[in-house]
């Protein structure tokens, strides 16, 4: 437990409110957590989602009256740093980062007080809904339907990607409500507890051998009527409203800082560290993470500022995560036969090329894909004629 | 307003006031000082030092503006996006080391000097062989940008700096043609009557690197503008090329190469402006300067890619722009110079 109460920790000028973090992550943090190879489950998560609600940490971006605390973007940057920089595993996060902002800004008062509290103490954990089998970069086509039948929704449909819908108690979906509207103008925004009848989950595999996607289907899904958030068939644009500086997250370079460590220790092992060829791909990987950067401080200097970012923060995601490739490319490459090993090499989870090769795949398809993200720069940044 | 905000003010003060010698696309005069001699004009030079530019760099006790290398690559910027041939970056380095008259002269703009301190080819050694015995040069030096336009040469040798008129006996200057329409000079001194000068290049060079990527930095950025404008208006298969994904996704990777390679000098010009350690400030200029020369080099050449059969024409102004990234790409060390020396620093410490 902190000594210190949010309200308290949110007045501290930033050197002390980040060492207060520091001191917090190192006394509180479960060590055997600490940047885990895979999505954890809650099952491993809830101690530590407790212990922050607890302290009234769970929300920092969520305003004092609901429970959050309250902090500006550049503080809930630096608090971010600091949990990255800790080796903190992302837990479901759903709840606090996507839902409760939804509530917070569009519900009404009696879904912020059903709803708030209940995921602060961690009651209810949730996943979203909002890929379907034909609609992923495209997602505003969408066929998920509810339709109004007295005082419930018929829901019908598939969802998938639903990331952890197994750990999860409450889903929340962009469901197709008006089927004559234009695309993005008949989708509405709709909260479904997971036990009702006709709701199936069913885990995937991914390429890493782990379970964290789930499809979730429904079939007749009765839902409550006022289960719905905001206006009818505006779900889109206060999904769309939602977008704030968490874009900057996407270009982290903390996945890039990581695998580049991980390369020069498999370098050393393999004993590749003074090979001159290995040297200029190394230094050139170096320099790359260098500018990249320099390039995410420009951005995040702008969220400290206060001011909102633009469509040309896709720059960093692109970058980010193909850099990140690059190096774990680069390690498969001078592994060699460890390339194919199944499991970290010796034992070591330090040295584990194949895994953090495989990791590093789906970073340019989340989150909207690479090539979603170029098309968004040449629209909106470059504003070349469509 | 706050401090940043003041100093991110002034920062635009000096890109609007560079826009004097920069013409907004017209870039009729800089065609027309190609292959000539000294290829550079006089009374633009004359120009630029009344507005004070190659001392702008320098600390506001000692004539500058205040403004450090942050204000000094932004001006850079704005000459690299306009072709401007004027030496600014070598007379910059100059009035880095020059003091009394020498500098009051070259600051306004009454006798250039230029530094002829290489002597290897992709070299940023300034003083391999020169010898300077009893105020007498002898070495030869090469790859001296406009120096044609030199009143004096500013040299450096293993005892020290020196400055030599050039027109002094035993001063042999010879001229070749570069592909940007100026000039390197080959400078054999034999002996030749020399002052010499306090200090040393080391700071100097790193400066003039790192203005030579701010110049890459902008001559990129005006090639960019160029090459997306062209994408929008030409029209292929009945519809302008700018709407093919192929080339929409290519014009975004050039935009994230060219902001990685804005944020690399910015940050360089920061870390020279508030860090004395020299070591710190090469790894942060290697670092921009390898960035800038592949960076500029990539988006050029796809600019003529992205133009098609015209941009292989000499009336097309973006040809100009290539050809000028060719020269600086490798002025103050090439971009894998610059990789090898940022690893051989081993700052590894300085990467988090």
């Amino acid at each position: 437990m902190p000594d210190i109460s949010p309200e308290a920790l949110a007045s501290l000028e930033e050197s002390a409110f980040r060492s207060c973090i520091r001191e917090f992550l190192v006394a509180n943090y479960p060590p055997a957590l600490r940047n885990p190879p895979k999505r954890l489950h809650f099952r491993d998560t809830k101690p530590w989602y407790l212990a922050l609600s607890r302290a009234g940490w769970l929300a920092p971006g969520w305003p004092r009256e609901w429970g959050g605390m309250g902090l500006s973007a550049a503080r809930q940057l630096v608090m971010i740093e600091e949990f990255e920089r800790h080796g903190c595993a992302r837990f479901n996060d759903m709840g606090i980062t996507m839902i409760g902002p939804l509530l917070i800004r569009f519900g009404t008062d009696a879904q912020k007080r059903f709803f708030l509290p209940k995921i602060l103490s961690g009651e209810h954990i949730w996943c979203q809904g909002y890929s379907e089998p034909n609609a992923g970069s495209d997602l505003a086509s969408l066929r998920t339907e509810a339709v109004l039948d007295g005082d419930h929704w018929v829901l019908n449909g598939q969802k998938t990607w639903t990331t952890l819908a197994t750990d999860a108690n409450w889903i929340f979906l962009l469901v197709r409500t008006d089927r004559n509207a234009k695309q993005q103008q008949g989708i509405s925004f709709l909260l479904v507890p997971m036990d009702l009848p006709g709701i199936t989950v069913r885990p995937i595999i991914n390429l890493d051998l782990h379970d964290e996607f789930c499809e979730t289907f429904f079939d007749t899904v009765r839902v409550p009527r006022e289960n719905l958030v905001g206006e009818i068939n505006r779900g889109w644009s206060m999904a769309k409203a939602l977008l704030g500086f968490e874009r900057l997250l996407l270009g982290s370079p903390k996945q890039a800082s990581y695998a580049l460590a991980r390369l020069r220790l498999l370098a050393e092992r393999m004993g590749l560290a003074d090979d001159p060829s290995f040297q200029d791909r190394y230094t050139r990987l170096r320099l790359d993470l260098a500018d990249h950067k320099a390039l995410y401080e420009d951005f995040a200097e702008q969220v400290r500022r206060g001011e909102s970012l633009g469509a040309d923060v896709s720059m960093l995601k692109v970058n980010q995560s193909e850099l990140y490739q690059r190096i774990t490319e680069t390690m498969l490459e001078i592994a060699g036969e460890n390339a194919g090993l199944l499991e970290p090499m010796g034992g070591n989870r330090e040295l584990h090329p194949s895994g953090l090769f495989i990791q590093s795949r789906p970073t340019s398809i989340y989150g909207g894909t690479n090539e979603i993200q170029r098309n968004i720069i040449a629209k909106n940044v470059l504003e070349l004629p469509g | 307003m706050d401090q940043a905000g003041e100093f991110r003010e002034s920062l635009r003060m000096v890109r609007d006031s560079a826009a004097a010698v920069v013409p907004h696309g017209d870039l009729r005069r800089i065609r027309a000082l190609r292959f000539t001699d000294p290829g550079f004009d006089r009374a633009t030079w004359k120009q630029i030092c009344n507005f004070g530019w190659p001392s702008l760099a320098l600390p506001e006790s000692e004539g500058g503006s205040g403004l450090g290398m942050r204000g000094f690559v932004v001006l850079a910027e704005e000459l690299g996006a306009g072709l401007v041939p004027e030496p600014l970056i070598s007379a910059a380095m100059a009035a880095r080391v020059l003091s009394g008259a020498p500098l009051s002269d070259l600051l306004a703009g009454t006798s250039l000097v230029i530094p002829a301190w290489q002597e290897r080819p992709n070299s940023l050694d300034p003083a391999a062989d020169t010898t300077l015995r009893n105020d007498r040069l002898t070495g030869r030096k090469l790859f001296v940008p406009m120096a044609g336009g030199a009143d004096f040469f500013l040299v450096s040798a293993r005892e020290g700096l020196a400055l030599v008129p050039r027109d002094a006996a035993g001063v042999m200057l010879s001229l070749d043609r570069t592909q940007d329409g100026g000039t390197f000079g080959t400078i054999t001194f034999d002996h030749a009557p020399a002052t010499p000068l306090p200090g040393h290049l080391d700071r100097a060079l790193e400066e003039a690197a790192l203005a030579t990527a701010a110049y890459l930095l902008g001559l990129s950025r005006r090639a960019f503008a160029i090459t997306l404008a062209y994408l929008a208006t030409r029209v292929q298969f009945g519809q302008p090329i700018a709407r093919f994904q192929v080339l929409r996704h290519r014009a975004a990777d050039l935009k994230i190469q060219w902001e990685l390679m804005r944020a690399s000098v910015q940050s360089a010009a920061v870390t020279l402006d508030l860090e004395s350690d020299l070591p710190v400030c090469r790894a942060a200029v290697s670092r921009a300067k390898a960035r800038a020369a592949d960076a500029s080099l990539f988006i050029t050449r796809q600019a003529i890619q992205l133009h098609g059969g015209i941009g292989y024409t000499d009336e097309a102004d973006i040809g100009l722009f290539l050809r000028k990234a060719m020269v600086h790409a490798n002025l103050y060390g090439s971009a894998s110079l610059h990789r090898t020396r940022y690893a051989a620093l081993a700052l590894e410490e300085y990467d988090a």
